[in-house]
């Protein structure tokens, strides 16, 4: 959010320390994580691989539409580990963003989280976006004959306006 | 003393598809199993049966009327998915909530708990082919369901939270029935141990069936009873505590197996927690408002991104939303844990026997709407 602080590279100390990139630390009171990091689609593996040897699960896998704004799909990963001493607990969450552009496609964490094998095939499904290296990249949540990915903004809105194309098979996009 | 079934040779496989008519299926599941004689090669859960596009809709429309969406994501516990919303809306605009909403919240969430909770119970033992426990634990749920239609309006699918407070105050018959509901309940989770935990036969299905164990649950991302059973203390109410859990004294219940029965006895012992805490919530509710003095009309909330998780019934159901600083989200995901819990399936049920599946499936608890959103 607004009042995030920009700290130098030396100031973060998480699992993936090692990488080199910009960890930026977040305020986990407004935002529910503490670390939000840009990161380009290769280094996607190499994150997952740190993350899993420090124990943090995968949470969460998901992409934005961001075409009308930004230019871009995005790619929001969320990396949690949560300890708990004696009586108290407290959580630990990264937040991994990553930026393709139009067509492009990622590499699948199915190889260091199996929890990616599901939440893969749902953004494949919902945004078209392919991953390299996935076992089984196919259709989850809509039919297996859709010619869409329904979370892409140009699909249309749920009334069928919003769009030239309406809500028809031809705002297929993607594949 | 049954003799194992001898199976056919090696390749010699074939498909039966279990649901998404199946009677003992919850819901809309399809599970397509490979057999060899009776036993599951391999299984795959296809799912998307109840897809309704909830997060669709929430692009397509403001935060406000977004809300009534939320409770319809998992229906058995409709009133914490439509606090969470609440929650996350509140801390993107700034709203400060009134101490005696905060209080009701938690009671509510909590009986909403124990509802589902007691939901599951009685049809787990039905799947199991126990008929009489379903109405014993219908007849308590039903209670529930009553008392929270008194503030609510609702039976199932409630719309109680507002951005800032709750829509109804709770009265003294309220938090009387509460009492009573609770000391009735406490009255009859004895006899439910008598009439089903003590049964041999109950046992048997149970014991040892359908082990998700801590590295497996690890691995798929499983959260609620189902990694709790598995020896894993994880419960977000301890973990992130949101609304005012940290100022409660509840106990987070595991068990070692990670079995069926582990994740019985998780869950019934859950239901003491949650009652638990409801106690300590009417003893200190506290006398005030509901909503705040001047509620905000329209929410237009700060550029930005915000993750936030509470503990459904079922785990760790985290809301993530993007703003643009318009009154529509860019995006909001909704990360279930039935959708976590059942993909590390096609795991737990390998090598297993087909007449344990139900017992496997039933036990981890999984809401189809909930992970088809």
């Amino acid at each position: 959010m607004s009042d995030e602080v920009t700290v130098t590279e030396a100031a973060y100390q998480g699992p993936a320390a090692d990488l080199g990139l910009a960890f930026v630390a977040a305020d986990f009171a407004l935002t529910g994580f503490h670390w939000r990091v840009a990161a380009q689609p290769a280094e996607l593996p190499g994150l997952a691989e740190r993350f899993r040897r420090a124990r943090y699960s995968l949470e969460m896998q998901t992409a934005e539409d961001r075409r009308p704004d930004l230019g871009v799909l995005r790619l929001v990963t969320t990396f949690a580990r949560f300890a708990v001493v004696g009586d108290r607990a407290g959580v630990d969450r990264h937040m991994v963003v990553v930026d393709l552009e139009p067509g492009a496609t990622a590499p699948s964490l199915c190889g260091h989280y199996p929890a990616a094998n599901w939440m893969e095939r749902e953004i494949f499904d919902m945004f078209g976006v392919h991953f390299t290296g996935h076992p089984d990249l196919k259709r989850i949540l809509l039919p297996d004959d859709s010619d869409f990915h329904a979370l892409l903004k140009d699909f249309g809105r749920m009334d069928g306006t919003g769009t030239e194309h309406g809500a028809s098979a031809e705002a297929a996009h993607g594949d | 003393m049954v003799t194992e079934p001898t199976p056919p040779p090696d390749g010699d496989t074939y498909f039966l598809n279990m649901g998404p008519q199946h009677p003992s299926m919850h819901g809309v599941l399809r599970l397509l199993l490979e057999l060899r004689g009776e036993q599951i090669v391999s299984a795959e859960p296809i799912i998307g049966y109840a897809h309704r596009a909830h997060e669709k809709m929430a692009e397509n429309r403001n935060y406000l009327m977004f809300l009534p969406n939320t409770s319809r994501i998992d229906y058995l516990s409709g009133m914490i998915y439509n606090f969470a919303w609440c929650e996350a809306m509140e801390r993107m605009n700034g709203i400060e909530v009134p101490e005696r909403a905060l209080y009701i919240r938690t009671i509510a969430a909590e009986l909403n708990r124990i509802s589902s909770h007691l939901l599951w119970f009685g049809t787990f033992l039905l799947d199991l082919g126990g008929v009489t426990p379903f109405l014993y634990c219908f007849d308590d749920r039903e209670a529930i369901l009553d008392l929270l239609d008194t503030v609510t309006g609702s039976r199932l699918t409630y719309c109680y939270g507002r951005f800032g407070g709750v829509t109804m105050d709770v009265d003294a018959t309220f938090v009387a029935g509460t009492h009573a509901f609770l000391a009735r309940l406490r009255d009859r989770l004895p006899d439910y141990k008598r009439l089903v935990r003590d049964n041999p036969i109950f046992r048997e299905r149970c014991e040892g069936v359908g082990a998700i164990g801590p590295e497996v649950a690890f691995d798929y991302g499983v959260t609620g009873p189902c990694l709790r059973a598995a020896g894993v203390a994880y419960d977000v109410r301890r973990a992130e505590p949101y609304c005012i859990y940290d100022r409660f004294e509840f106990d987070i219940p595991t068990a070692s197996n990670g079995d069926s029965l582990d994740r019985f006895d998780v869950r019934v012992r859950e239901i003491e927690e949650s009652a638990r805490i409801i106690d300590q919530a009417l003893a200190g509710l506290p006398e005030g408002p509901i909503m705040p003095a001047k509620p905000k009309k329209r929410f237009k909330p700060a550029a930005g991104e915000l993750y936030y998780a509470v503990e459904s019934a079922r785990g760790h159901f985290g809301t993530y939303v993007v703003s643009d600083g318009s009154e529509t989200p860019v995006r909001v995901k909704l990360r279930t844990p039935s959708f976590s819990n059942l993909s590390s399936m096609p795991e737990v049920l390998r090598d297993t026997m087909i007449a344990d599946t139900i017992a496997i499936v039933g036990s981890v608890d999984v809401v189809m709407p909930e992970i088809d959103r």
